[in-house]
């Protein structure tokens, strides 16, 4: 029935959402100590300069009357002028998508591979060695911080044995599988212990379920039992963690691109904060935002479309 | 029925590994099942007879084991059995259907695939045969539109739909034995009886051996030819039902035969309605589905849910009023109504002729001590946190029921009046049993020395024993305190023996109300009549 | 099983404590008492720069080498414990206090204020948490306080979720039901039966939060936006040793492995703390 018509009227729910960031994003500038066109513009800008830019970002009205300029240029696609590019924001922002995305979906990629190899099997011998060791693992990896794991990857890997190249995103997406590797890794360790503790947590909670045993007094065996019951059964919980996932994953990015040098929007961010380059800052804030946004958007649709269950 | 045994446990000896230590839950248990048989397993909570029954599938957790006897299935050693022997026998020879039905199916198959997948793995047909043959089964358990249900998913049935699926699917490699754990007990009395009736015919048609575990020995007497007792984890009587039931050789048998509500006696007749110390004159309450704010104004007044409809109601001081209903029926919702706990919509309430639904805070609270309430869940009705005496003492010290210096002696006294002993004050909840914890939820209500007490299904999560004494300490409360008694149940065995006067509810409405001799003598509305004949019975009363 | 066989036993349980939550508490103390114990511990100067003596490798004069200024790494490994023992207790006590306190008044009236808290947890879900953190440090200025003002302006709304579904649920309890039954006022109820059954998860996860809020506040380090240098702070340390990772691998390894070891003994107290609440209830 209506399940397609959610898919529609989902994202005017998330409008509120979406005023929520802007309007976060925006306070952000409001905090800067001091004024912010004047930091940015620096000591020695002319008063004509200062002048002009706070009226073209309305900046000498009334706050609220700001903070409508801000929607209306954002809606339009202009988030302002970066002062330590000399160019807008957004136009800076497009050219360092690509590179974020694409260690951002390669280490979610990993990092799937990596949870499922480790939580199927400990969650399979519940309480057994297995069991153990992937809980030690992960108690320990969760701990290590990713840039110290990213460096120790560039100093053994990289420049010790020479396995992989320590930095450099080509144009070439597939050559970028090899040299975005251990990027990519390291973003993995850093969510795979989460990932897995979940996953494993409610694969037992499932195998302990009343459905399961109804299954084995059926005589269905006990590999069939997994996977058609219990793995199905799980996965709904953990795809609903998903954009917390990706807000962790693009934390992750924002540490990785500055270890790896990889031109994405993580690093942009670091080096706006450290130039004080505010509208910049504030423009990757909003469209990182909007990225998880989007992210669980497409979570809650996956959900819609997989349970039965999901009242509309 | 032949006399050819079928299936046999000799001598069962299962222990639990738990974090508190082992577990004996099975002490050397020996049953035998006829061919064509029905058996019952009858036992309250710990007595080790889902244990018994799980042990013959072996289906038990992972933290039990089976130390010691045999179980023999047509001259097979089930124990011996390998993976391939067991899955063999589990579904194809032996099916067991278990207590909750909204939990023993899979929320994402849908029923029919539940029902077909023991004939894809055991017999390996094809798909569209599977589903053929699910339609068929699920038309044989007398569900109606079964093209249509063989695709919905369980959360889009109703519990006794559930059920009737989850049959279906025990059934569908035709076994020769089907053992039913507690099948009907988290199902309404009216649906219970459909249930039980379903399973007698198909027991009729198939030539089914059957093994009932049930708590309920109203519902055994009613369906198996032979019976076993359990206690902690042994067997105590067997023999066949009219045997046990008629002539018990235990004092356990004896006691749970005492036990039952329909055997205890019926509430004498009251002298007459007293002048009335409580009055509901049209209340209605009704809840509105959202839950946030935002829910509520897009709901804006269009889909509620009228709990309590325009209901009128008098309780007369000193009498003791019983109302019964079904889940859905609203029964609830009106003694959450009285003590404040739910909004009143439209109408009154009146105690001792003031209205208490529009009385100011400092008047409220002084009505709250004239009536107080007695809540269902012994596990979730105590703060886990707080000892025996802080939970008497909290009444107390808010109302200034008694100076600061005798409250420790009040709470002894109040122990002593719900029969407990006063060193159990210094624990807390998680240290004590149900029927304990029941009896410090009647020492909390007590403390304010209300004059109207509510109990709302207080006794359905015990046991019928402990259900048996929770209900003679009520009736001689009342007696001694002079109270005025409100009992809320599901069960009208209960309701009979403790009210002179029954209230039926049904979707939020009265269907009747009258003396509770006239109500069983000569119900006057089909719902009564139905409730009634839902009620299982014992058979073959004891003198 | 008789009521009396369950008690003992259960009271044996209680006071054996898992064995992960000795360990973690055991790799915590350990690490407190080196921070507390720093200045007596070593010989040398956290800070002070001695250029006839960078990059030695370790020796028994430096157990853990020097750096490129010639500061003894082992020195400032311990100092450096005290400034990221700080970030993980100021880090994680204001937002576990504020949230915990709006978390149970938003839940237990619900309303329009609950309904706010809604927005609010739906809106800062939606923010990367990290970026939402550099952000707010890089608005207010590089440095540890902004880190705490950033920790508490964000993080508060994890403790806000997780005591509002607790209390949630337990305000329909039949406790709680009870309670209000014989007349115990709103504020009692919240204090005395609601709030002390649900602070559990929020306990357990100050321990997960406090590995969090460290390798979030080193990162910050690293990254130049949180302690500056030359203060001694083991994510600036592990930047400073970044660029000698083939001449002088000490200065960026030592600093990683306390980290990761302080992490580790809060995970697993987080571990055994779940355990233990578990057992309890």
């Amino acid at each position: 029935m209506g399940r397609f018509a959610f898919v529609l009227r989902r994202p005017f729910q998330l409008i509120p959402v979406i005023i929520g960031i802007s309007l976060i994003t925006f306070v952000l500038l409001q905090l800067t100590p001091g004024d912010p066109v004047r930091v940015m513009l620096g000591s020695r800008a002319s008063p004509e300069a200062i002048q002009e830019m706070r009226t073209r970002y309305g900046l000498d009205r009334p706050v609220i009357v700001q903070y409508g300029y801000y929607v209306m240029n954002a809606v339009q696609g202009d988030l302002g002028q970066s002062l330590a590019f000399r160019s807008p924001v957004s136009k800076i922002i497009a050219q360092r998508v690509a590179p974020t995305v694409y260690v951002l979906v390669y280490g979610l990629a990993l990092s799937t591979l990596l949870t499922l190899a480790l939580a199927v099997p400990a969650a399979r011998s519940q309480g057994g060695f297995v069991d153990q060791l992937v809980r030690l693992v992960c108690v320990t990896v969760v701990g290590i911080p990713s840039y110290w794991i990213g460096l120790m990857l560039i100093m053994f890997l990289g420049l010790q044995l020479k396995l992989f190249p320590v930095s450099g995103f080509g144009p070439d997406p597939l050559a970028n599988l090899w040299h975005m590797f251990m990027p990519a890794l390291t973003i993995a360790l850093a969510i795979t212990p989460i990932l897995t503790r979940n996953l494993r947590a409610t694969l037992v909670a499932q195998m302990n379920a009343d459905y399961v045993t109804a299954g084995r007094s059926k005589g269905l065996p006990e590999s069939y039992v997994f996977w058609r019951h219990v793995f199905p059964n799980s996965l709904l919980p953990t795809l609903n963690l998903a954009g917390v996932i990706v807000s962790f994953l693009i934390g992750g990015t924002v540490i990785v691109e500055s270890v790896f040098n990889i031109p994405g929007l993580g690093q942009l961010m670091v080096r706006s904060v450290l130039t004080r380059d505010y509208f910049t800052v504030q423009g990757v804030t909003l469209v990182l935002a909007l990225g998880v946004v989007l992210t669980t958007f497409v979570v809650d649709v996956l959900t819609v479309l997989l349970d039965p269950r999901v009242k509309l | 029925m032949t006399d050819e045994t079928i299936l046999s446990v000799e001598d069962l000896v299962v222990d639990f590994e738990t974090d508190h230590g082992i577990v004996h839950a099975l002490r050397g248990v020996s049953f035998r099942l006829r061919r064509g048989e029905a058996l019952g397993i009858v036992g309250e909570s710990g007595s080790g007879k889902t244990v018994a029954c799980r042990a013959i599938l072996r289906l038990l957790a992972e933290n039990a084991s089976i130390k010691g006897g045999r179980i023999w299935f047509e001259n097979q050693d089930v124990l011996a059995l390998d993976a391939v022997g067991l899955s063999r026998l589990r579904g194809e020879r032996i099916a067991m259907i278990f207590q909750n039905p909204s939990t023993h199916l899979d929320p994402l198959m849908t029923a029919g695939k539940q029902v077909g997948e023991a004939l894809r793995v055991h017999r390996g047909v094809s798909k569209g045969e599977a589903r053929r043959q699910a339609i068929k089964l699920l038309a044989d358990m007398r569900i109606a539109e079964s093209e249509r249900r063989v695709d919905t998913f369980a959360h889009e049935l109703s519990g006794g739909m559930r059920q009737r699926v989850m049959i279906a699917a025990a059934l569908a490699c035709s076994p020769s034995i089907l053992i039913a754990d507690e099948p009907t007990t988290s199902l309404d009395v009216t649906i219970q009886a459909q249930i039980l009736d379903l399973l007698r015919g198909l027991r009729r048609e198939r030539g089914l051996s059957m093994i009932l575990v049930s708590h309920d020995l109203g519902v055994i007497a009613q369906m198996c030819d032979h019976v076993v007792v359990m206690k902690d984890g042994r067997v105590v009587e067997t023999g066949s039902v009219e045997e046990v039931i008629g002539r018990p050789r235990e004092e356990y048998t004896r006691r749970l035969i005492a036990s039952q509500p329909f055997l205890m006696a019926p509430a004498s007749a009251p002298a007459s309605l007293g002048e009335p110390i409580l009055a509901l004159e049209g209340l209605s309450v009704h809840y509105g589905l959202g839950v946030g704010f935002l829910d509520r104004m897009r709901h804006h007044g269009g889909r509620t849910i009228r709990a309590v409809d325009n209901l009128d109601l008098a309780v007369g001081r000193g009498e003791a009023l019983g109302i019964v209903g079904e889940s859905g029926s609203g029964k609830s919702t009106i003694a959450r109504a009285i003590v404040g706990l739910a909004p009143v919509c439209e109408g009154a309430i009146l105690c001792e002729g003031q209205r208490v639904d529009a009385m100011a805070a400092e008047q409220r609270l002084r009505f709250r001590r004239a009536v107080q309430m007695v809540f269902q869940d012994p596990f979730t009705s105590l703060n886990p946190m707080f000892t025996v005496s802080e939970t008497l003492a909290e009444p107390l010290r808010q109302h200034g029921m008694r100076p600061e210096r005798d409250i420790g002696l009040r709470i002894d006294e109040l122990l002593a009046m719900v029969d407990l002993q006063p060193d159990l004050k210094r624990r807390r909840p998680g240290q004590l049993s149900g029927g304990q914890r029941q009896r410090v939820g009647i020492a909390r209500a007590l403390a304010l020395e209300p004059r109207v007490l509510i109990a709302d299904e207080v006794t359905s999560a015990l046991d019928v024993t402990i259900q048996a004494q929770i209900l003679g300490l009520f009736a001689r409360l009342r007696r001694s305190m002079d109270l005025t008694l409100i009992l809320i149940s599901h069960d009208l065995a209960v309701v009979r023996h403790l009210c002179e006067r029954i209230v039926v509810m049904r979707h939020g409405r009265l269907v009747e109300a009258g003396r509770t001799e006239r109500i069983f003598a000569a119900p006057e509305h089909d719902y009564t009549r139905e409730l009634l004949a839902a009620i299982p019975r014992v058979k073959a009363m004891p003198a | 099983m008789t009521a009396a066989v369950e008690t003992s036993t259960f009271q044996r349980r209680a006071r054996r404590a898992p064995p992960t939550l000795v360990v973690g508490a055991f790799i915590v103390g350990t690490w407190i008492a080196l921070a507390l114990l720093a200045p007596w511990l070593t010989a040398y100067d956290p800070i002070a720069v001695d250029v006839t003596n960078t990059l030695k490798p370790m020796s028994g004069e430096h157990w853990l080498g020097t750096d490129s200024f010639g500061r003894d790494v082992f020195s400032r490994l311990l100092h450096g414990a005290r400034l990221d023992l700080q970030m993980a207790f100021f880090g994680v006590v204001g937002p576990l206090i504020i949230g915990t306190a709006i978390g149970l008044l938003a839940a237990y009236y619900g309303g329009v204020v609950d309904a706010l808290l809604m927005r609010v947890l739906d809106v800062t879900v939606s923010f990367p948490y990290f970026v939402l953190v550099i952000a707010i440090v890089a608005v207010l200025e590089p440095g540890l306080r902004s880190y705490y003002i950033s920790l508490t302006l964000v993080n508060w709304v994890t403790y806000a979720r997780l005591m509002r579904s607790q209390v949630l649920v337990l305000k329909n309890a039949e406790f709680v039901l009870a309670a209000r039954t014989i007349g115990i006022r709103d504020r009692r109820i919240m204090l005395r039966h609601i709030l002390p059954n649900a602070i559990a998860p929020s306990i357990v996860f100050v321990m997960t939060d406090a590995v969090l809020t460290i390798v979030l506040g080193s990162s910050l380090g690293f990254l130049g936006l949180g302690v500056q240098p030359p203060e001694p702070e083991w994510g600036v340390m592990i930047a400073e040793g970044q660029v000698y990772l083939k001449q002088a691998w000490w200065i960026a390894v030592f600093p990683g492995i306390a980290i990761s070891t302080l992490a580790l003994g809060f995970s697993l107290a987080a571990d055994g703390m779940a355990k233990l609440l578990h057992a309890a209830q």
